[in-house]
């Protein structure tokens, strides 16, 4: 194999583990900081996906106008959601567990609300359009421009992530309350505050991978739930809660389906995810990058 | 009301009474149910993974069907004129729900005739159940051999089965001078059965098959794959792929510069879909297709119709057969009215005029229509191969732009 064609097999990884890291960057936030177990993350994304769609095709605007607007749109529907369901079932929740059993509840029934509202307003069909797909030369590479264009925004937007979460207050009113909620809540962090914010940002993210994906991918109300089960492996590689760690494994996972499906048959995906996967949990148990404390 | 007339003992019973007035009561609505409209029921993919296909080329001409007969008068039963009433409900591409559901129309809802659902594994679930309750069965998104072994009376496929589908695709490779094919197949019953029949057609036909792989639905890259056939050359690429993956597949050729002499994909390519989102790359590409607006006065008319209701159009493949096969059984109910086992007579031993040409079944599968391979050119999917069907010439493809 050549050179041009090695690194056209790892940046092809690298985009679709680029993509991986945005969603489970959004699906950690959540369920490392609030343990809510998004099930309905996936769907955000194809939120997302179909708004880009929608204003790309009928209204003809550029689908890189859409990514402040997708991520605003589906942040103030997480702030919505948040205030709607979980703050209640925080205020009644006798302890961190039951709320954890309760709002995976609520997440199963969002994700058939929001598949369905889909499938209501858009149709089930296959969507798509065309942008930016010519080819551009990198080295004796090739590349779609649009899959480049998704590569570098997924990294400045998980990058911009995670720095926000190290250098600000927030931030590390975040980290605080993912490494001890008691403590943090007893030195004054404001959970109030701070929940729906990071579940509303959490949601953001997710439409704005839809909004990349649906650049590069044909769109439909049931393209979420992939995403939503990869996003789970990969924060289980990473280890919950840790930013640095979804991020790598989301372009490690990536990187390993590519290889894996060039060298043996695309039918091994699955085979080949879940391996490591499996791998990572027995050797690894909570997480690649997790240290010991 | 006979059932008194038979009463021949003297005496009134409260029973009697009771079985007179409710027999009296019921009569009206007896006479009531035969001037009523025909209830026709299915089950159909509205979420789910199956929805992309089930929404483009099925229940949109269900509906259509329907709205036509009931603005013209209704179905023709027999010379009777009587509305249609399609009785649906979303199947949730889960093959379980498509069974229970056809299960309550036919078993407790006990509706006139029923529709078939999307897709081969839909159909191989609920064909034998049909054919248990004695319901004809004409699908039109159905395509597997298996199907066919399995001998139903009453399950009737429209769709040119793989082997014919493979066999016009190899002679129009080997007739335009191809020596080498790649391929790639969908790891599942259509695919695998398309495969083997393609490597059927293959066999001693002088092509080469230089690669052949695997992947499962609802694949998200099939970059590092398409590489791979890059550095081998072949002159022809055949993707045997559902909608998702003939666009995913396409795409990435583009990007990477892949361009053989023959680029072939499977379900999908004969959409509106694949020209909008494609666009000029369109250009040159050959797919599963059979007819278009210009195959016939009829398919134009049809044509016209879908894009008036829908303001969409409808694909060039499974959407014409589903319209025949809702033409079959519109004429079978005016010859023979809504007796199923005589509708069942009517479609196996007749030629059905279609909006896509001649049907003529021999058990299950349609043998009048021959197998046949279409190519985007300027806007439309034309039927190139075989010539009695073509509605143009085969065009060498240019690069993707």
């Amino acid at each position: 194999m050549s050179l041009g064609a090695w690194l056209e097999l790892l940046a092809s990884g690298v985009i679709t583990g680029g993509i991986y890291a945005l969603v489970a960057l959004g699906l950690n936030l959540q369920y490392g900081l609030m343990r809510i177990l998004n099930i309905a993350h996936g769907e955000f994304l194809m939120l997302g996906a179909f708004v880009t769609w929608v204003a790309a095709t009928s209204l003809g605007w550029s689908p890189l106008a859409m990514i402040p607007l997708s991520f605003a749109l589906t942040f103030v529907l997480g702030l919505v959601i948040h205030r709607l369901w979980f703050k209640r079932l925080t205020d009644t929740s006798p302890n961190v567990d039951v709320f954890e059993a309760r709002a995976l509840m609520v997440c199963f029934g969002l994700m058939f609300l929001v598949q369905n509202f889909a499938s209501w307003v858009w149709g089930g069909e296959l969507r798509g359009y065309d942008y930016l797909t010519e080819p551009v030369h990198i080295g004796g590479a090739q590349f779609a421009a649009n899959k480049l264009l998704v590569l570098v925004l997924s990294m400045v937007f998980a990058a911009v992530l995670i720095v926000l979460l190290r250098t600000t207050l927030y931030g590390k009113g975040v980290r605080a309350l993912m490494q001890s909620p008691t403590g943090a809540q007893l030195v004054g962090i404001d959970t109030e505050r701070l929940h729906p914010l990071m579940f509303g940002i959490g949601l953001g993210l997710s439409g704005v991978a839809g909004c990349l994906l649906s650049m590069t991918y044909t769109i439909a109300p049931a393209m979420g739930e992939p995403y939503t089960v990869t996003s789970l492996i990969v924060i289980t590689l990473g280890g919950f809660g840790s930013m640095g760690g979804a991020l790598a494994g989301g372009l490690l996972l990536g990187v390993v389906e590519a290889i894996g499906m060039h060298f043996t048959s695309p039918s091994l995906k699955s085979l080949l995810s879940y391996t490591v996967f499996i791998a990572v949990l027995l050797l690894r148990p909570n997480g690649l990058f997790h240290r010991k404390r | 009301m006979s059932h008194n007339n038979r009463d021949t003992r003297p005496g009134l019973t409260r029973r009697r009474l009771t079985q007179g007035l409710a027999a009296a009561l019921a009569a009206p609505a007896v006479l009531r149910a035969q001037a009523g409209p025909v209830r026709i029921g299915y089950a159909m993919a509205r979420t789910g993974p199956w929805t992309g296909g089930a929404q483009v080329s099925q229940e949109p001409n269900y509906l259509l069907w329907a709205e036509q007969l009931n603005a013209a008068g209704g179905l023709n039963v027999k010379g009777t004129k009587r509305p249609v009433e399609l009785i649906s409900s979303d199947d949730r591409s889960e093959v379980e729900t498509c069974v229970r559901s056809y299960e309550k129309l036919m078993g407790s809802d006990k509706v006139d005739l029923i529709l078939p659902p999307w897709g081969s594994n839909a159909n191989f679930a609920v064909a034998p159940l049909a054919n248990r309750f004695g319901y004809p069965f004409i699908a039109p998104t159905a395509l597997s051999k298996r199907l066919i072994e399995m001998k139903l009376p009453y399950f009737f496929l429209m769709l040119q089965q793989p082997q014919p589908m493979m066999n016009s695709l190899v002679e129009l490779l080997k007739a335009n001078g191809a020596k080498t094919v790649a391929v790639i197949y969908v790891d599942d019953l259509f695919g695998l059965e398309n495969y083997a029949a393609l490597k059927v057609a293959v066999g001693g036909s002088g092509l080469n098959l230089v690669e052949e792989k695997s992947y499962p639905g609802g694949v998200k890259d099939l970059g590092p794959v398409l590489r791979g056939i890059k550095d081998k050359n072949p002159d022809a690429f055949v993707a045997l792929s559902y909608p998702p993956d003939t666009i995913l597949a396409s795409r990435q050729s583009k990007e990477i510069g892949f361009n053989p002499k023959f680029f072939y994909a499977s379900v999908g390519t004969a959409f509106p879909l694949y020209k909008q989102v494609m666009g000029a790359s369109s250009e040159g590409v050959l797919g599963m297709g059979s007819w278009n607006r210009k195959s016939s006065k009829m398919a134009e008319a049809y044509f016209d119709a879908h894009v008036k209701k829908f303001n969409k159009e409808p694909d060039r493949w499974a959407s014409g057969a589903t319209w025949a096969s809702l033409e079959i059984l519109q004429s079978a109910v005016g010859k023979v009215g809504l007796d199923r086992k005589a509708i069942r007579e009517y479609v196996a031993n007749n030629t059905h005029d279609t909006v896509i040409g001649k049907i003529k079944f021999n058990g299950s599968e349609n043998v009048a229509t021959p197998g046949s391979v279409s190519q985007w050119q300027k806007g439309e999917f034309e039927v190139v191969w075989p010539k009695s069907m073509a509605t143009g010439s085969l065009a060498a493809k240019p690069a993707w732009v």
